[in-house]
């Protein structure tokens, strides 16, 4: 008895206990661990099946990480898997996609950004008509499109080659695009135009040297935006191309879908890998930026 | 001259071409056309300014017209006429005998399946990774993990989930992930345990956190107060959770009487209706990113002085979160999954590359592929085409106001 009351009054002595196995954090943990189990057990497997080889993998342990490393299906995927009668591989939908990807991100940005500068910087009569056009053409399903535009495309003799897809991809960029700037444009304080106004500087002298600067970020935003949704664009790629003219991700699924021999685990593995590279090595590089181009551009059709 | 540089040449001349239209058409204007000079320079300036947006957003109008107006009217027209009678009108036949065909039935239910499911456990999932994450040291790598997939193509998604669900022949060794796991369940207790017990708990929490919604969706019917309209669409909401329930605990009784073929391999894909939801679970491992970072922003927002005061008043975890942070970000929850419920509906990618529609999987988007670009059947096509477009539309309707409000 005596002893606990001079406990009481000197204090607790001791290193704080420390609660790490309390219900809270076995909850917190048990969940994460299962969580995480799902987001990122299939790319592990992912990652570790493309540097296996066949032999082993026939082997079972899936989960294994390589006995022997080999990057023969990397090679394999890019050069040489077959789709129908073409043996050369990923190579050529990379080639096409660059090809597609570079002027569609390029003239969609400007375009987009000349026209959301000219949107917020006018208020002219149909201005508020023309931004709930942009809006619903932002928002509406590319389904109900797709027929007519191959009649169009059909007519004007670009079906099937890179340039189509160029322009499909440039005009069903600008909606959002332009309402992206819009909105960026249109959150700069007016005292700021007014200021180069006043100073002598005409309409594109205040877009490219205060505008442009400005809006840096913006800008990276919609090159993610454009970069990852023309890259990853599977549905404009599949209707309106040939086989010389598909794009990485159809090429992809061509590889994987073949029916011909067997099925080749890590060459479609490594494939996957290298379609998701360009977008992947933007994630690593723009981090929260490139949440935000996701964001921006989540409601696309 | 080399591939490269005939690109390089293309880019400059289009891009080149763009800026010079803008630049040129302007200086027109200012110059020839309406000179801020001479007599009329008052009267000039104003003409001009009058004229310059629509020179700057005419390309744009155009295109826009051109790309995105007309070919909408054109498949509302294509969808009324037949192509076997050389584009003849044919008023709603198409529609007719679309909704007589059973794999029409059966994209439409599969679809209202994907959107019950998807948004539902994306945002649930990504409302728990945001919470949980921001709780520890590690959080923002675990995040920028999850976050990985959104990254990756749908097709891409789709091929890493083809190994996860592939199947080989029983007495091989298995190499897709599930059968992997499949095989080590032998009927034993730990089988038992994950196969019996946990699906019949987690159904039961799903029922019963469904249950509670409808019941607080259906009390405030009695006690009035709300209009005829509010009164509605409380009432068919509150009764579609409560029937979603009662098909969880029917679906409770069939995981406690159904003989787990164990040691077989399945091929997943293939299994009629629950194929469905492994095909679901490529997207909701895809969109869980998207969700999670937006709620894990509007987590970050919430006043620190809420949180503080429900713990002084003696708040549990599970009470701050439900009751103090969940309605702080309700606005952010509806924004999350509104934008996934948009994505279902388009969903094309994943079951063009997983199952292209076989055993039953058929969506409306890869339904009207199918109709299109292999049957050549562009009536029925578009019909299906406006079908979406009309499933879609609330939803637009409602973002388009909603914007229109944030621009005053």
């Amino acid at each position: 008895m005596a002893d606990i009351t001079t406990n009481t009054t000197q204090g607790p002595r001791g290193p704080k206990p420390k609660k790490t196995f309390s219900r809270a954090n076995i909850f917190l943990y048990g969940t994460l661990i299962v969580v995480s189990m799902y987001y990122l057990l299939p790319l592990y497997v992912m990652i570790v099946t493309s540097l296996k080889g066949m032999p082993e993998i026939r082997m079972g342990n899936v989960f294994g990480p390589p006995m022997e490393v080999t990057f023969e299906p990397w090679v394999k995927a890019w050069a040489e898997a077959c789709t129908g009668i073409n043996c050369d591989g990923l190579s050529r939908g990379f080639g096409n996609s660059v090809r597609i990807l570079v002027p569609s991100v390029l003239m969609s940005i400007v375009i987009a950004s000349i026209n959301g500068y000219a949107l917020s910087n006018w208020k002219f009569k149909g201005s508020e008509t023309f931004f709930t056009i942009l809006i619903i053409g932002a928002f509406i399903p590319y389904q109900t499109m797709l027929y007519p535009i191959v009649i169009m495309l059909r007519e004007i003799g670009l079906m099937g080659s890179i340039g189509g897809l160029v322009l499909v991809h440039t005009v069903f960029g600008m909606p959002i695009l332009t309402l992206l700037f819009r909105n960026y444009f249109a959150s700069v304080p007016e005292e700021l135009f007014k200021a180069a106004r006043v100073d002598g500087a005409g309409f594109w002298q205040i877009y490219f040297q205060i505008m442009i600067p400005m809006a840096l970020p913006i800008f990276v935003v919609a090159i993610i935006l454009q970069v990852t949704g023309i890259w990853n664009d599977f549905l404009f790629g599949v209707i309106y191309t040939k086989p010389a003219t598909y794009p990485m991700t159809v090429q992809l699924n061509n590889i994987v879908n073949s029916v011909q021999g067997v099925k080749e685990y890590n060459v479609n593995m490594a494939a996957t890998l290298l379609t998701g590279l360009v977008p992947l090595v933007i994630y690593f590089a723009s981090g929260k930026l490139f949440v935000r181009g996701i964001a921006a551009g989540a409601v696309k059709g | 001259m080399s591939p490269a540089l005939l690109g390089l040449v293309t880019i400059v001349i289009g891009v080149g071409g763009c800026l010079g239209y803008f630049y040129f058409s302007n200086l027109f204007l200012d110059k020839v056309l309406f000179p801020a000079s001479g007599p009329n320079a008052g009267r000039n300036i104003n003409r001009a300014n009058m004229i310059r947006p629509w020179l700057f957003l005419g390309p744009a109008i155009l295109a826009l017209g051109l790309y995105l107006g007309y070919p909408v009217f054109e498949t509302l027209r294509l969808s009324l006429t037949d192509r076997t009678q050389d584009g003849a009108f044919v008023g709603l036949a198409n529609y007719q005998q679309m909704f007589a065909e059973p794999k029409f039935w059966e994209a439409m239910r599969n679809n209202m399946l994907w959107l019950i499911v998807v948004p539902a456990a994306s945002t649930a999932f990504g409302l728990l990774a945001a919470q949980l994450t921001d709780r520890i040291k590690w959080g923002s790598i675990a995040k920028s993990l999850i976050f990985m997939p959104m990254a990756i193509s749908f097709v891409g998604a789709s091929v890493i989930f083809k190994l996860v669900y592939d199947a080989r022949p029983a007495g091989n060794e298995q190499i897709g992930i599930l059968n992997a796991v499949w095989m080590q369940f032998d009927g034993g207790f730990g089988s038992l345990l994950f196969l019996k017990v946990a699906p019949v708990l987690i159904l039961a929490v799903f029922a019963a956190l469904v249950a509670y919604i409808g019941w607080l969706l259906l009390r405030p019917i009695v006690s009035g107060g709300d209009n005829i309209l509010v009164k509605a669409l409380r009432a068919i909401s509150g009764l579609i959770s409560l029937w979603i329930a009662l098909v969880a605990l029917r679906n409770i009784l069939d995981v406690i009487g159904m003989d787990f073929p164990y040691g077989q391999p399945q091929s997943w894909l293939t299994v009629p209706f629950y194929n469905n939801f492994f095909l679901m679970v490529v997207l909701i491992w895809i969109q869980t990113g998207f969700a999670m970072v937006i709620l894990s922003a509007a987590l970050r927002g919430i006043p620190e002085e809420t949180v503080e005061a429900a713990i002084v008043d003696g708040a549990n975890p599970f009470q701050i979160f439900f009751k103090i942070k969940v309605p702080q970000i309700m606005p952010t929850i509806v924004v999350v999954w509104t934008t996934i419920t948009l994505v279902v509906l388009k969903v094309f990618d994943i079951v063009f590359a997983m199952t292209n529609g076989q055993w039953e999987t058929q969506v409306l988007a890869n339904y009207m592929y199918d109709k299109l670009f292999r049957a050549n059947d562009w009536g029925v096509g578009s019909a299906s085409a406006i079908i979406i477009m009309l499933l879609v539309s609330p939803i637009l309707i409602w973002n388009v106001v909603q914007a229109r409000k944030e621009m005053r």
